[in-house]
């Protein structure tokens, strides 16, 4: 059932071929702009995701590297701290009064205080030894009583490192009394100069303005952040690192550190996220960017709207093409077929085409033409010849007066002049005078009516003074028809046959009458005689060729008829109706034409 | 959405943290939240008052920390016959009007008070409670809680007093306890009025170390107490996440995502020893970073 209904729809699309060829196109040209499609989108979000990559890892790079510089300067205030002679003086120096005290605590405090005051990021920078010297900050504040620096692992490791220098991961700074502070802490131990142990500790505690600046001024897109990791995996700066801290957000820590590559992919649908990785070797910090993969392909929807637009575009201008070309290849295809059909029709005039094209399609239009041509030329020499032909069949059935009468009409001339009858003589004689005119005269297949009706006066006023009084005639025929046109010498034998064979057997006087009149848009001219009469079966065969018995005169009943109706068609001609003893009606059916 | 907690005060942590996590969460969800409250925490006709005003406003949801028990039940009422949803912070009223509550299980904190002072006692500990208020639904949660762990040695607990959230008040309680018990091994405090009024009592008189002190509740001289070891331990609420969940909830509500009814912001013990681990010191110390200050300013 399917299969059959496809095949319909097939057939349907097929059947012509201008739609043939513009589906044909279309498709071709849909399929080839798809797979264009296909590749083209493909490729470009490869290369977009590439690229973010690219990007985003040169931007993780320089943070690092600004971070490495941050940390590097940092490290360069507590070298020159912690070598400060002033600082080693004032924090181991025994023998010092407590004025040089005072001086060198008022000097190191001075730029304590210069430095707090020009650098935001420094949340605490202090001096202490393990004897209880110390410098805090500006000198307002003192240090925490109740913490011990052996419990501190960062300043600890400071103290341990063949360095002397140590970078905690973010904390609470719980060294200094009542101020409790997120910050990551640069230390550095400083060493005894008198016993060259590392007896007291530079710290300087960075809050998070300026690893934030670093972080957030860096775009990863709208969405898209940048956060820090220590070597544990424990968050050094994450901006939401309150809600990371309250446990109200996770960040994906584990899979950085365990990341073999530079970066990788999370799979979480529209919120898939690139985590690009950057490693110092300087802090061990892990430098951490996030993009949202839906905020980088940001792009690939636009690009994706122009390609589809684009193909929309073209396949719109390639199917008006597949259209326009397939009606310029079809359209003469067209005429030629149209054509074909008026030929079909018998229409030759309107069937020439008009050629635009000198193609396959223009030649064939060609010779179509000179093939048409030709018929038509063939059809109009057949027209004449067969109306030539037609001509001399006419001529051929045309009756000739009948020699015999000729004679007889002759004898009877002589006979009455003998006779001293000279008005019949006249008579006859004039009468054979006008029969024999008009029968040889013109060479037009028709005369009038009213000529045809004197030619037959006169052969009847020859035969009634011949047969005496054993013949009488009557003709009544319509003024409106007198002029109309009608086959010559058609009347005649009609009439010759009624005395022949009618007349001529009867005892009594016979009647001929002849009318003619109009009925029904045609002429009628009747020929009635009170003569014998025929038989149901002669009348029935009376119009076929060579009946033997009517051949009294050469030209039979049947050439009349016949050319009757090679004049004017089928529906005209003779009709027979008769009946034994009772007479003849012969009626000759013709159209009404002038002549 | 509107949030009225019980006071807004730039020296009291607990608010502070409280609001600046409702405050990140309405940023992170494009919420536009407006934050009211009364000059004391205790003033909760004022409250009333804002919460008239606020149900004036038509928000879609109001979150409040009832000051009162009782008292504060009316305004709520109201705002719940205007189609307004409610979600309560912190603490809870007499009928339960709310449609969710964020608020940390206090029988629960308790059980974590029950727990640290459970190892300080042996048959001979004589041990004291320095409530907050008596007919307060926390303080009765958070001795319940204690009173569970403690089971058979409840007996031990010579004298439950109440300070009715006045650090004088539990200073001076405490006094007379000592003079009372000059035996007194422990006193558990229930809030920060009476933990600290408490600790600084025991502190002042020179019982530091011989009367073992549990507390509740964070601030700066509660931990610099737990520093100094007149807290054996205190047992701590998560206000910055109760803000943060509370307008959560408020936001699933609307959205018409699945919430809770109930929801426990948690509570930690934390320990001289442990105060300074990883994981306390996030609890005891808001991260005051950038995305924070920003918050709360």
């Amino acid at each position: 059932m399917f299969f059959q209904q496809l095949k319909r729809i097939w057939d349907k699309i097929f059947s012509s071929i201008r739609t043939s060829l513009i589906v044909s196109f279309s498709v071709l040209i849909l399929s080839a702009l798809l797979v264009f499609l296909f590749v083209s989108l493909n490729y470009t979000q490869d290369r977009i995701l590439n690229n973010s990559i690219s990007y985003t890892t040169q931007i993780i790079d320089l943070i690092n590297h600004d971070i490495d510089s941050y940390i590097d300067y940092m490290e360069n205030i507590s070298l020159l701290v912690s070598n400060n002679n002033d600082v080693q003086q004032y924090l181991f120096a025994q023998t010092t009064s407590p004025e040089q005290q005072k001086t060198l605590y008022g000097r190191i405090q001075a730029q304590f205080k210069t430095v707090i005051e020009s650098r935001s990021d420094i949340s605490n920078i202090v001096v202490f030894s393990n004897s209880g010297r110390s410098i805090v900050n500006t000198g307002n504040e003192v240090l925490n009583e109740y913490i011990s620096l052996y419990d501190l692992e960062w300043a600890m490791e400071a103290i341990k490192r063949d360095d002397g220098t140590s970078l905690s991961s973010s904390h609470v700074q719980n060294m200094i009394r009542n101020k409790y502070q997120w910050v990551v802490t640069l230390s550095r131990a400083i060493r005894n100069p008198y016993t060259n142990e590392r007896a007291g500790l530079f710290f300087i505690d960075l809050n998070y303005d300026i690893i934030s600046d670093l972080c957030e001024n860096n775009s990863m897109g709208d969405m898209g952040y940048i956060y820090i990791l220590d070597e544990e995996g424990n968050v050094i700066y994450h901006p939401q690192q309150q809600l990371i801290y309250s446990g109200l957000k996770e960040e994906r820590i584990q899979e950085v550190l365990k990341s073999d590559s530079r970066y990788f992919v999370t799979n979480e649908g529209d919120h898939s996220r690139l985590y690009t990785i950057s490693k110092s070797e300087k802090t061990g910090w892990t430098v951490v960017g996030v993009a949202y993969t839906a905020e980088l392909m940001k792009g690939k929807e636009e690009t994706q709207l122009i390609y589809l637009l684009t193909t929309g575009i073209l396949l719109a201008v390639a199917v008006i093409i597949a259209i326009v070309m397939s009606s310029t290849i079809t359209k003469p295809i067209k005429v030629l077929k149209d054509s074909m059909k008026e030929v079909e029709k018998g229409n030759f005039e309107s069937a020439n085409i008009e050629l635009h094209s000198k193609n396959e399609i223009g030649s064939l239009s060609n010779s179509f033409n000179v093939m048409t041509q030709e018929i038509q030329n063939l059809m109009e020499q057949n027209i004449v010849e067969q109306r030539q032909k037609r001509k001399s069949e006419l001529k051929a059935l045309q009756s000739q007066i009948n020699p015999h009468f000729l004679y007889n009409t002759l004898d009877s001339i002589i006979w009455m002049a003998e006779g001293g009858k000279t008005k019949e003589v006249v008579l006859m004689t004039s009468s054979l005078a006008k029969l024999m005119r008009q029968s040889f005269s013109n060479q037009a297949e028709t005369v009038s009516i009213d000529k045809e009706i004197e030619y037959v006066r006169s052969y009847l006023t020859i035969q009634k003074m011949r047969y005496k009084d054993k013949l009488e005639f009557e003709i009544s025929i319509d003024e409106s028809i007198r002029h109309a046109e009608i086959v010559k010498l058609v009347l005649q034998p009609i009439v010759e046959n009624a005395i022949y064979h009618g007349i001529k057997y009867k005892d009594e006087i016979g009647l001929i009458r002849i009318e003619g009149f109009e009925k029904d848009g045609k002429i009628l001219i009747m020929i009635k005689d009170n003569g014998a009469g025929m038989d149901k079966e002669t009348v029935e065969h009376i119009l076929e060729e060579k009946k033997e018995n009517y051949r009294s005169n050469g030209v039979g009943i049947y050439n009349v008829h016949m050319r009757l109706q090679l004049y004017y068609g089928p529906d005209y001609g003779i009709k027979y109706e008769s009946r034994l003893g009772a007479g003849t009606i012969v009626t000759v059916t013709i159209p009404v034409r002038q002549s | 959405m509107v949030l009225i907690p019980k006071i807004i005060d730039n020296n009291n942590e607990f608010w502070t943290a409280l609001i600046a996590g409702a405050k990140m969460a309405a940023q992170e969800n494009g919420i536009d939240l407006t934050v009211v409250a009364p000059d004391r925490e205790e003033d909760y006709e004022r409250q009333n008052e804002l919460i008239l005003a606020a149900v004036s406003q038509k928000p879609d949801v109001i979150l409040i920390a009832p000051s009162h028990y009782t008292k504060t039940l009316e305004a709520v009422k109201e705002a719940k016959k205007n189609d307004i949803k409610i979600v309560f912070i912190d603490s809870e009223v007499e009928e339960p009007v709310w449609d969710s509550i964020v608020a940390t299980d206090n029988f629960i904190a308790g059980t974590k008070m029950g727990n640290l002072a459970k190892q300080y006692i042996d048959d001979e500990t004589q041990i004291a409670v320095v409530g907050h208020v008596k007919t307060s639904s926390t303080a009765i949660e958070r001795i319940r809680g204690l009173e569970y762990i403690l089971g058979s040695r409840k007996s031990q607990i010579v004298d439950m007093v109440f300070c009715d959230s006045s650090f004088d008040k539990a200073y001076a309680l405490t006094v007379e306890l000592i003079h009372k018990y000059p035996d007194l091994d422990l006193i558990v405090g229930t809030n920060e009025y009476s933990a600290v009024g408490a600790a600084n009592a025991i502190k002042d008189m020179g019982l530091t170390g011989k009367v073992k002190m549990v507390g509740f509740d964070n601030s700066i001289e509660e931990v610099q107490l737990l520093e100094e070891g007149v807290f054996v331990g205190i047992v701590v609420q998560k206000p910055f996440n109760m803000g943060y969940l509370g307008v959560e909830q408020a936001y699933k509500i609307i959205s018409r995502e699945e919430f809770k009814v109930q929801l426990d912001s948690g509570s930690e013990l934390i320990t001289k020893d442990n105060m300074y681990t990883e994981e306390n010191q996030k609890l005891l110390f808001p991260f005051v970073g950038r995305q924070f200050r920003e918050t709360t300013d």
